[in-house]
């Protein structure tokens, strides 16, 4: 098991490391420079001069990157042979010079928040009617709930956001039509846990409509499946209760792929829900990242890189240790 | 059995939403009710709030409302709103030794900054040198680079004596004042940090001031309640929140949610705008920015150079659809226009040189003759992805091959447009641009843009890349000039370059169109800063 964590650790690593390079490149391809555009419409070469040699544009690419590796790493002066921890920084923005720190860290708590309650709103719809529409295969229930998996799979979140926003929003006027409330730190009028949730109601069902169709698939796949299996036959033929069958026997192997899944979409949702975070303003990493990435804001997009980065390594080294934990037929080495 | 239990954990889950979201609900209704505030939703951010530093147009309409200017723009609408007034300053400056010398003196005793601070000579100074320490960065450089000793912070040719701020200048600008009114030029407290990433909530003389701001999410602005004087401060307090996309924006402020769309609303809306709520009666406005779209021509390339350039610079002002490129950008996005100049900048002289209403094919075909242009010629065009610019092209493709000419378009992200079209030699005929005045003085448009002194091996403003001799020596005369003989030079300039050497083909001018709620009076709006939020009011 220990052996198995190191070696997981090392590959997260690497990855981080390219995942970042990769970032660095791509944007280092693109001719726009973003000290012109801290100039403004008016810049001089002055300007732009200073502008490039303040955000350290003027630089060798690659040391660039080991600057901005050197700030990522929790311990300073190694070379220096005075090695002490100190804060990892993700850099200032080109843009408005603001930590990326504090911009992600602002963000991530929203993005958060609409991925976890949307993960639960989900499951919350997929596990009845998915495991309902497997016990009544064809039945009324179950076309029913194909033809939402139809429509989930293949309604845009934008347009169903739009839709949600106009008829429960505007027309209706029962939830707000956008916004985000936070959940500790009240802005004005807006905040604690009762405006939050409410302010999340639409999003929360907007994010979840395509994976809860996903995941009604999914689910009533699996247990259509394990219901033929020779193991259930055999409990059945003992004359164990439907219940306990269902429970002990098929529901337990079913929802193991599910809670693979649901480790790994949770992981690269929470590197930023762009559409979702898009229609209803919310302020997290995915229209973080999209604003960045039109302003050419580097730090910011590598930023929130690194922060989907390590949300997608460590749910996915969760499921996996979560895995072995279920189904004891799985050994970690 | 377990159906029924699923069925009943739904319908209590069910139950248990509708009563939350009926008590959030309301709740919520009672927050919206709070009188005196004003709701203002913004797609994005502004960039800083720090005068130093703020570049932006949503960022310098706050401004307008908090900064305490030497000279500033009444609060008015129209021309008389563009007419520069002194604010701190108790009369225009003295000017002597040739114009490179203003002398104002500060008079603010009508005010005093949000933190109780009283306003001096040296809070002007302190603006000045703030902006041009090397460590702050501040775009405001090249606006004040004709000040002695601007390359250095304190600057030295800004010196407080008593009452008086007197300004030096290394040779006289008549358009001074003018610049004397951007908020980069606001009065801040003597011991505001030196801090190169801005500071969020700087205290200010003006109406009012910046409370509060996280950034990506809310900007506070409450009344100075130390403010006096004449400028209307109406509402107690402006919120201004944050990221909400423009559809929602859109819904907000016709249900009240919101009180003004401060970035506009989405495109495709503005025509169901002007129908539900008509045009300048009380919620929809439209009203011109001084601001011109226009194609350039670069003059760098052996197509647009000499004699024969310039008829082939005529004929693509003759065959351009010029109401079909507007159309694109929405409903009243602006007015066609064939000049440099916008209509209310001061000198701006209407003159009919080029088709307005639709492409004049024949003559431009005459134009094409005497360029000596050979048919199936390819014209190489930059332009923008994103917004209007694609469909633009398009158009264009299509009118210049009516005359023979086609088009390759080159789609690039803004700010690689912006890059490569500012970078001498780079291989394109013609790339789209347009212009927002940085400050109502007809240089920041015919000097900055069109004069051949301005060339540099990158990052030019001049992307025509126009450089004739006869003109360049015009834009400078013309610059020396001051009060009406200054703008009526500027217009016969603008009129007989665009006419015997069209340096582009100048698309429209905008309009900034405005959707406020039906809580809003009192409407004004400043064709520099857009809406005047100090003079809003609510019903």
């Amino acid at each position: 098991m220990f052996r198995y964590l190191v070696r997981r650790l090392i590959w997260a690593f690497v990855l981080f490391i390219a995942v970042t390079i990769v970032t660095y490149v791509i944007f280092y391809a693109i001719p726009a420079d973003p000290a012109r555009l801290a100039c403004g419409q008016r810049a001089t070469a002055e300007c732009i001069k200073r502008a490039s040699h303040y955000l350290g544009t003027d630089r060798p690419l690659y040391v660039q990157y080991g600057k901005f590796f050197g700030r990522l790493m929790p311990v300073a002066g190694i070379v220096e042979g005075n090695p002490h921890l100190k804060t990892p920084s993700l850099g200032r923005s080109f843009t408005n010079r603001l930590s990326v720190n504090y911009v992600v860290l602002n963000a991530a708590p929203v993005t958060a928040s609409l991925v976890f309650g949307g993960a639960i709103f989900w499951m919350m719809i997929a596990l009845p009617v998915g495991i309902l529409s497997a016990l009544r295969p064809r039945s009324l229930l179950d076309r029913i709930a194909m033809v939402f998996v139809l429509v989930g799979i293949s309604a845009h979140p934008v347009w169903i956001g739009l839709l949600f926003a106009y008829f429960f929003g505007f027309k209706a006027g029962i939830f707000p039509i956008t916004g985000y409330c936070d959940f500790v730190n009240p802005s004005g009028d807006c905040g604690g846990p009762v405006q939050w949730a409410y302010h999340l109601i639409l999003p929360w069902t907007t994010f979840a409509i395509l994976f809860a169709a996903l995941y009604v698939r999914m689910i009533r796949a699996n247990v259509m499946e394990t219901l033929g299996e020779d193991y259930v036959r055999t409990a059945r033929a003992k004359g164990a209760p439907e219940w306990l069958v269902l429970r002990s026997h098929v529901l337990r192997n079913a929802l193991l792929p599910v809670v693979t899944m649901l480790g790994m979409d949770i992981g690269i949702a929470l590197g930023g829900a762009i559409f979702t975070e898009s229609v209803y303003g919310l302020p997290g990493l995915g229209k973080t990242a999209i604003q960045a990435i039109e302003n050419f804001d580097l730090p910011v997009t590598q930023g929130v890189v690194v922060f989907a980065t390590l949300c997608i390594i460590t749910f996915n080294l969760l499921v996996d240790l979560l895995y072995a934990w279920i189904d004891p037929r799985i050994r970690l080495t | 059995m377990s159906r029924k239990l699923w069925l009943s954990t739904v319908t209590v889950a069910i139950a248990l939403l509708a009563v939350f979201a009926a008590g959030a609900a309301a709740k919520s209704a009672k927050v919206g009710a709070t009188g005196g505030t004003l709701n203002v939703d913004t797609s994005t951010d502004v960039d800083y709030t720090d005068p130093a530093l703020d570049y932006l147009s949503t960022g310098w309409e706050i401004e307008y409302s908090t900064c305490l200017k030497l000279m500033n723009y009444p609060d008015a609408n129209g021309a008389k709103g563009s007419q520069l007034i002194p604010e701190a300053a108790a009369g225009f400056p003295k000017v002597s030794s040739g114009g490179k010398v203003y002398d104002f003196t500060v008079n603010a005793g009508f005010t005093k900054f949000s933190n109780g601070q009283a306003v001096t000579a040296a809070n002007f100074k302190a603006a000045f040198d703030r902006d041009a320490d090397p460590k702050m960065q501040s775009p405001a450089v090249p606006f004040f680079s004709d000040i002695k000793g601007s390359d250095k912070s304190p600057v030295s040719g800004v010196k407080v004596n008593g009452k008086h701020l007197v300004i030096t200048l290394t040779k006289a600008s008549p358009d001074f004042l003018a610049r004397m009114a951007m908020p980069f030029f606001c009065a801040i407290p003597t011991n505001l940090a030196h801090d190169p990433n801005g500071v969020l909530a700087p205290p200010s003389a003006g109406p009012y001031y910046i409370s509060d701001r996280v950034p990506n999410k809310s900007i506070t602005i409450k009344k100075n309640p130390n403010y006096k004087g004449k400028r209307p401060h109406n509402v107690n307090q402006i919120n201004y929140n944050v990221g909400n996309s423009l559809d929602a924006i859109y819904l907000r402020v016709q249900q009240g949610a919101s009180d003004y769309a401060a970035q506009g609303i989405p495109p495709a809306s503005y025509a169901e705008a002007a129908q539900k709520y008509g045009i300048n009666k009380g919620q929809f406005w439209v009203k011109p920015q001084l601001g011109v779209s226009y194609f350039a021509f670069n003059h760098d390339r052996s197509l647009f150079k000499g004699a024969n350039g310039t008829a082939l610079a005529k004929a693509v002002n003759y065959a351009i659809d010029r109401p079909a490129l507007l159309a694109q950008s929405g409903y009243l996005a602006g007015k066609r226009t064939d000049q440099v100049l916008p209509p209310g900048l001061a000198g701006f002289r209407d003159a009919a040189l080029y088709p307005l209403k639709r492409p004049d094919i024949s003559t431009a075909k005459k134009w094409m003759a005497k360029s000596g242009v050979k048919d199936g010629q390819t014209i190489e065009y930059y332009t923008s992805n994103r917004g209007a610019a694609p469909l633009a092209a398009q158009i264009l493709q299509f009118n210049l091959k009516q005359i023979g000419l086609n088009v390759n378009t080159h789609l690039f992200a803004r700010a690689v447009q912006i890059d490569k079209e500012g970078t001498r030699g780079e291989p394109f005929d013609i790339t789209s641009e347009g212009w927002i005045a940085d400050y109502a003085d007809p240089y920041d448009f015919i000097n900055v843009l069109l004069s051949g002194d301005n060339l540099h091996a990158s990052n030019n403003n001049n992307v025509a890349y126009f450089n004739d001799p006869t003109f360049n020596k015009a834009m400078r005369s013309a610059s020396l000039l001051a009060g009406a003989k200054r703008y009526s030079t500027y217009g016969n300039l603008d009129v007989t370059m665009m006419a015997k050497n069209p340096p582009w083909a100048a698309r429209n001018n905008f309009n900034d169109r405005i959707l406020v709620s039906k809580r809003v009076g009192c409407f004004t709006f400043n064709s520099t800063y857009s809406v005047d939020l100090a003079a809003l009011c609510i019903k």
